[in-house]
C-alpha cells in the first residue's frame, strides 16, 4: 500500500510544475495582457477582448489537443509536459488578465487624479500608487485562481503527462481499486490547495494590518 | 486681476495685463465641452500673484470643471492658459505631455475627496511625491514633510494611515502634501464640502493662513462667508460662464446680475 501511495505521490511534481508555472507565467503575462485592455487604442482593447474571449471560451482539454495533436499536424511538435505548460500559462494569462482590470478598477479615479496632479510619472503611479492597491485588491482572486489552475492542471494527464490524475489512473488499471487510487489523488489536491489558501489569508492580513485598511 | 467673460471668442483681457503686473495665472476664454454639456464655456480670467481668487455659483455651473483645466486634469477644447512662463494653446490641439509637465509644476490641487494614498502614512503621502518629482533625498523629503505638516498642525500624525485620521485632518495632510512640492497656485476644488461644518472650520483656518502667506489661489467654495473675507475677487459661475466677477463686499451685498442676486439670497437664506 505505501508503494502505491509513493508511487502515485510521485505525481505531485508534474502536478506542482503545471499549476505553479503556469500561475507563475500567467502572473507576469497578465500585466502586458491589462496594458493592452487599457490601451488608449481601441483596435487593441478589441483584440484584447477578442483573446480573452477566444481563450476562455474553447474548453481547457480542447486547447490542449490542439496544442498536442493538432499543432504536430502543423509541423510543430510539442512533448506533453510543453504542451500543457503552454496551454494552461495562455489560460492562466487570459484569467489574470481579467481580474487585474477588475483590480484597476477598483482603485478609485481620485488616485490617479491626485498623482497626476502631483505630477508623478508613469512609471512612478504605476510603480507606488496603483500598484500596491492592485496588489492588494486582487491577492485573494489571484490565489483562488491557481487553485483554480491546480484542478485544471489534472486534465494535462489526458495527454500524457505524468502528473497525480495519471498516476492514479495507471494504479487502477493495476488493482482495479479506484475508489482508493483517486481518493488518495484527490487527498493530495486537497493538501496543496490548502497551504495557498492559506498563503493568500496571511498575504492579505499583512497588507491589511500595514495599510490599515478595513 | 481681472476675470471676464467675453463676449465673443476674440475679446482679450490684455486692458487688464497691460496695467501694472502681467498676471501670473491668465486664462484665455478656455472651453471644455463633455458631450453634449458645455461645462466650461469661454471663461477667461486672470490672477495675479499672491491674490486669492474665490468661484461660486450653484452646482453643475461649471466650477469644477475650471478648476481643474487649470492644472489640466480636463484639457480644454479651445482657448489658452498660461500660469507663469508656460503659455499652452488648445485650439492646435490637445497639449503634450511635455507640455502637462511644466505648467504643473507650478499648481497643486486640494481635492473634495482629499485623495490621500491609503497605502502610505502621512509622512510618506507628503514625501514620496517630492522624492519622485523633485528628485529629493528620503532625509530631505522627510524633513520637509515634516516642516509641512507642523504648518497644517498635524506633526503628530506623521506615522498614521489616512483610515486612521478624520475627514479634517486627511484634508489637512493633502494641503502638506501639495505645498511640499512648491507649488506658487494652490487649486481647491471645494476643500470642505465633504465635512462637518465645524470640521471645515479647520480647513478654513489652515487657508486664511496660506492666503496671510500671500499663496495664490483659486478657490471653488460653497462658504460664503470664507469667500468673502479672505478673497481679493469672488468670480460668480452659472451654466459654464463667469456672469460677475469683482470685489467681494460689492458682489455680496449689491450684485449687478439679478441671477447672482438669486443665488446669493438662496444660499445665505436672506
Amino acid at each position: 500500500m505505501g508503494e502505491i501511495i509513493a508511487y502515485i505521490a510521485m505525481g505531485t511534481g508534474w502536478t506542482a510544475v503545471m499549476t505553479f508555472g503556469s500561475a507563475a507565467i500567467g502572473i507576469v503575462l497578465g500585466l502586458p495582457m491589462l496594458a493592452l485592455a487599457q490601451s488608449r487604442f481601441s483596435v487593441l482593447r478589441g483584440i484584447y477582448h477578442a483573446i480573452v474571449h477566444v481563450v476562455r471560451g474553447v474548453p481547457t482539454i480542447v486547447w490542449l489537443f490542439i496544442a498536442f495533436f493538432g499543432v504536430g499536424q502543423l509541423g510543430l511538435t510539442l512533448s506533453p509536459v510543453a504542451a500543457s505548460l503552454l496551454v494552461l500559462s495562455i489560460i492562466a494569462a487570459a484569467y489574470m488578465a481579467e481580474i487585474y482590470r477588475g483590480g484597476i478598477q477598483a482603485v478609485p479615479a481620485g488616485q490617479w487624479e491626485a498623482a497626476n496632479a502631483l505630477n508623478l510619472d508613469r512609471f512612478s503611479t504605476l510603480r507606488f500608487i496603483i500598484g500596491p492597491q492592485l496588489f492588494r485588491a486582487v491577492s485573494p482572486s489571484v490565489a483562488t485562481q491557481i487553485i483554480g489552475l491546480l484542478k485544471d492542471s489534472a486534465l494535462v494527464s489526458t495527454i500524457g503527462v505524468a502528473d497525480l490524475v495519471f498516476r492514479a489512473g495507471i494504479m487502477t488499471q493495476y488493482n482495479a481499486h479506484g475508489l482508493y487510487m483517486f481518493g488518495i489523488a484527490g487527498l493530495i489536491y486537497l493538501a496543496l490547495s490548502l497551504p495557498i489558501a492559506a498563503f493568500s489569508r496571511s498575504i492579505h492580513a499583512h497588507i491589511t494590518r500595514r495599510y490599515a485598511l478595513a | 486681476m481681472t476675470i471676464t467673460q467675453p463676449s465673443t471668442h476674440m475679446t482679450n483681457t490684455l486692458e487688464g495685463s497691460s496695467a501694472m503686473t502681467r498676471p501670473f495665472v491668465s486664462a484665455l476664454a478656455p472651453s471644455k465641452q463633455f458631450g453634449e454639456h458645455r461645462a466650461v464655456d469661454n471663461v477667461s480670467l486672470d490672477v495675479t500673484k499672491g491674490e486669492v481668487v474665490s468661484i461660486i455659483g450653484p452646482s453643475g455651473a461649471g466650477k469644477s470643471s475650471l478648476i481643474r483645466c487649470l492644472n489640466l486634469l480636463e484639457s480644454p477644447d479651445a482657448g489658452s492658459l498660461s500660469i507663469g512662463d508656460t503659455t499652452i494653446d488648445f485650439d492646435s490641439g490637445k497639449p503634450g505631455k511635455a507640455q502637462v509637465t511644466r505648467l504643473r509644476r507650478f499648481t497643486g490641487m486640494v481635492f473634495q475627496s482629499f485623495n490621500l494614498f491609503p497605502h502610505f502614512t502621512a509622512l510618506k503621502n507628503v514625501a514620496l511625491p517630492q522624492m519622485r518629482v523633485h528628485r529629493r533625498s528620503r532625509a530631505e523629503a522627510e524633513e520637509r514633510a515634516m516642516e509641512e505638516l507642523r504648518r497644517v498642525g498635524l506633526e503628530a500624525k506623521a506615522g498614521a494611515y489616512p483610515t486612521q485620521c478624520s475627514g479634517g485632518q486627511q484634508q489637512r495632510i493633502a494641503i502638506a502634501r501639495a505645498l511640499a512640492m512648491d507649488p506658487e497656485l494652490m487649486l481647491f476644488d471645494e476643500p470642505t464640502s465633504g465635512l462637518d461644518p465645524e470640521i471645515g472650520a479647520e480647513i478654513l483656518q489652515v487657508m486664511r493662513k496660506l492666503a496671510a502667506d500671500d499663496m495664490t489661489m483659486l478657490i471653488v467654495t460653497h462658504e460664503m462667508e470664507f469667500a468673502r473675507q479672505v478673497s481679493n475677487q469672488i468670480a460668480v459661475m452659472v451654466d459654464g460662464a463667469v456672469i460677475e466677477q469683482g470685489n467681494p463686499e460689492k458682489i455680496m451685498s449689491d450684485p449687478e446680475q439679478e441671477r447672482t442676486n438669486r443665488f446669493l439670497s438662496a444660499v445665505l437664506g436672506r
